[in-house]
């Protein structure tokens, strides 16, 4: 009986939630200043996780995140409400990122030093146990690693690895940002995994001081 | 099975969105059913499954973009705000300015017409009174050969004119 009346619930304050946010983008709209600000607050940290995710340098972020409430709010007065307001932010964010990248001619951040021995096999450590490090310094290091092998990658695969599985946006909502096919996303989404794997496993392979698993899993 | 040579991944290409709807449990029914008996035979896609699973817990480790905090959207309004008022401040003053603008660079225009046609009106003019001097010359200076030497010559020239008339 709980379980169906939480089933019933959830899509009524779903439903809710929608609204208010139709009501604040409305009220926005009508230039109240404090209606955008709770917009800004409540939709700052996945544009960051977007912006970021693309972008992937720290301190371009918070300047382009910046520059698309600043676009939202410029042209908020044409948005007529026919797609979620977080479908639109998004899309504008994607695209701000885009020209960013285009105007600055930014190259790709490019690690010439490969990994090491060690670091590949504490890496492989981590994949094996399915465990995140435990001390920050080596959950830091874990995260250099990863990032290096990411770069490695087409930027299409790196951006959907990251928003998918970084930053938490669904199938469905990178579909509408990318203005993808929901199955085209799947796919690339899985490719784009393969081929991290693919590079993953080259740093094994350069690798002949490995654990036994990872030796186990080359030879197969 | 069939090879994708452009990712090298061993999955059937039919099979690849379901294979990534696997991955997060969010295949069910029929589909669900049907992706179970293709993985029992097919060992391509089973490996391909094997390693999306690696990748998943590979990517683990990185972690989502931490929240910028409430101090963020006041920043951000307070850019808008700055932002807005230098357009406003723009948009009064902007006509004025850019009409400034235009009657300096036609004024700047005409100046250079003005003193180009003086130049080549003042040029011209010399040169007109230095063709005139020149013109002017044979009448100003007599000839050589009519300049008395002597005063007979003096008397003759006279007598020579006064029988002329």
């Amino acid at each position: 009986m709980a379980a169906s009346a939480s089933a019933i619930s959830l899509p009524v304050s779903r439903r809710e939630k929608g609204e208010e946010e139709r009501q604040l983008v409305r009220l926005a709209q009508s230039g109240e200043e404090a209606a955008f600000e709770e917009l800004i607050r409540r939709h700052q940290q996945r544009v960051f996780g977007l912006v970021s995710g693309i972008l992937r340098r720290r301190e371009d972020v918070e300047d382009v995140v910046q520059q698309v409430f600043l676009k939202v709010f410029v042209s908020l007065k044409r948005f007529d409400q026919r797609a979620a307001f977080s479908t639109w932010l998004y899309k504008i964010s994607v695209n701000e990122c885009w020209d960013y990248l285009r105007k600055k001619k930014v190259r790709p951040l490019v690690y010439e030093a490969d990994l090491s021995e060690e670091q590949v096999s504490r890496l492989d450590g981590v994949v094996s146990a399915d465990r995140p490090p435990q001390s920050p310094m080596d959950r830091a290091e874990a995260r250099d690693l990863l990032e290096r092998m990411m770069e490695k990658l087409p930027q299409q695969d790196r951006e959907l690895l990251i928003l998918k599985e970084v930053e938490g946006f669904s199938v469905q909502e990178l579909a509408e940002i990318l203005e993808l096919n929901v199955n085209t996303v799947k796919v690339r989404l899985f490719r784009a995994r393969a081929r991290l794997m693919e590079v993953y496993r080259r740093r094994l392979k350069a690798s002949p001081d490995q654990p036994p698993e990872a030796r186990k899993r080359k030879d197969q | 099975m069939s090879m994708n040579a452009e990712y090298r991944t061993t999955a059937c290409s039919q099979y690849e969105a379901a294979l990534e709807d696997q991955l997060h449990g969010d295949l069910g029914g029929s589909e669900a059913a049907e992706l179970a008996k293709h993985l029992k035979t097919c060992s391509g896609c089973r490996a391909a499954l094997d390693e999306a699973v690696l990748s998943a817990r590979l990517l683990r480790i990185a972690e989502p973009t931490a929240d910028p905090g409430p101090g963020f959207s006041h920043m951000v309004m307070a850019r808008i705000r700055a932002e807005l008022h230098l357009h406003e401040g723009r948009s009064i003053w902007q006509p004025f300015v850019s009409l400034a603008w235009r009657f300096a660079a036609t004024a700047a225009v005409a100046l250079v017409v003005l003193v180009s046609f003086d130049i080549g009106r003042h040029s011209q003019l010399q040169q007109d009174q230095s063709l005139l001097v020149t013109n002017r010359l044979p009448e100003l200076i007599p000839d050589q050969s009519s300049v008395p030497t002597s005063s007979d010559d003096v008397l003759l020239m006279m007598a020579e004119t006064n029988h002329g008339k």
